[in-house]
């Protein structure tokens, strides 16, 4: 396994000799700034995410047919994702060692993936059938399903995030 | 006497123990942030309405109406898993600049939040005032946000 991830562990050690990452890292006030911009962003983005979950859920936001909550929120959504992922990828360019060796950012970076699938299956399945239920009071089962699994991805995302500079797991 | 309560709150047999715990604290500080996305999802959905975009084909106040559970949700969580930490840190957070500025600016978002913003979210349409009070209430929140970070980061 460790003989598996070398090219990996050499672009992280090739990116963290780069000028523009070591002044980053070096520079009092970028990374702060960063973190709080990913802060806002994370806001922007989950929050509307979380939005449109309790609708898929059918338990909030339930007066606008979900095709309208999905439609007018996405380009929101897109915009923080946008800068959450601006923030977070310049995050970990400026330092990009302790970052590798931290099992949370990889816990984050494995659920991301795992909610970006949950959100795909959701569009090709269970949207093509919308027009049958967008403006029911009871969401079927898949939409249920994909609702809780990305609220429950998502915090687990934002959880191993805020979890990051906690190295309990390293030597 | 403010600062006679916070460093009493720090001694206080529960914050010792929160202290003590080296997992309790970063849990507990992760789970804020899970209910900022409750609390700041609850608001902007709204305000982005107010400004004009978003929910365009429901009225305002129905709008409001259902996001409002969401937002009181998150906003008692904020405050569940606030206190913990404040109860933790109780004199360092008294002697931070940004701890206070983050409370005055709770504050005035709260009051703002219970007079003008929900005078004007019981209207239909999105209009000039309801525009400026979307943007007042993204910027107040938008600023506890900035300076709740800063507490940790510069103190």
């Amino acid at each position: 396994m460790a003989e598996l991830m070398m090219p990996l562990r050499n672009v992280f050690q090739w990116v963290s000799e780069l000028p523009t990452s070591i002044a980053i890292r070096e520079s009092l006030f970028f990374s702060p700034y960063l973190t709080v911009a990913h802060v806002i962003s994370m806001c922007l983005f989950a929050g509307l995410i979380v939005m449109m979950d309790l609708r898929l859920l059918g338990i909030g936001n339930m007066s606008t047919p979900f095709s309208e909550v999905q439609k007018r929120l996405f380009p929101w959504q897109m915009l923080g994702m946008g800068l959450s992922s601006v923030t977070g990828l310049t995050l970990t360019y400026s330092d990009p060692m302790r970052f590798y060796v931290n099992i949370f950012f990889w816990t984050k970076m494995l659920v991301m993936v795992l909610a970006g699938i949950n959100a795909m299956a959701f569009h090709y399945i269970t949207y093509n059938s919308v027009v049958r239920w967008d403006t029911r009071s009871t969401t079927p089962f898949g939409a249920r399903l994909s609702g809780a699994l990305s609220i429950l991805l998502w915090a687990v995302v934002i959880v191993s995030g805020r979890l990051i500079p906690y190295n309990w797991f390293q030597n | 006497m403010l600062q006679g309560f916070f460093e009493a709150m720090g001694q206080w047999p529960i914050s010792q123990a929160i202290g003590a715990s080296i997992w309790i604290y970063p849990l507990v500080q992760a789970v804020h942030l899970v209910f900022l996305a409750f609390f700041a999802g609850g608001i902007v959905i709204v305000d982005l309405r107010l400004l004009g975009y978003g929910m365009r084909s429901k009225t305002i106040a129905q709008v409001a109406r259902d996001a409002r559970p969401w937002m009181i949700l998150g906003f008692l969580g904020l405050v569940a898993t606030g206190l913990p930490q404040l109860m933790q840190n109780a004199t360092r957070e008294y002697f931070s600049e940004f701890f206070w500025y983050k409370m005055y600016l709770i504050g005035f978002g709260l009051i703002f939040l219970v007079t003008v913003r929900r005078k004007i979210t019981q209207g239909a349409e999105a209009t000039a005032a309801s525009k400026v009070v979307g943007l007042i209430s993204m910027a107040i929140w938008t600023g506890v946000t900035i300076t709740a970070r800063l507490i940790g980061l510069f103190t």
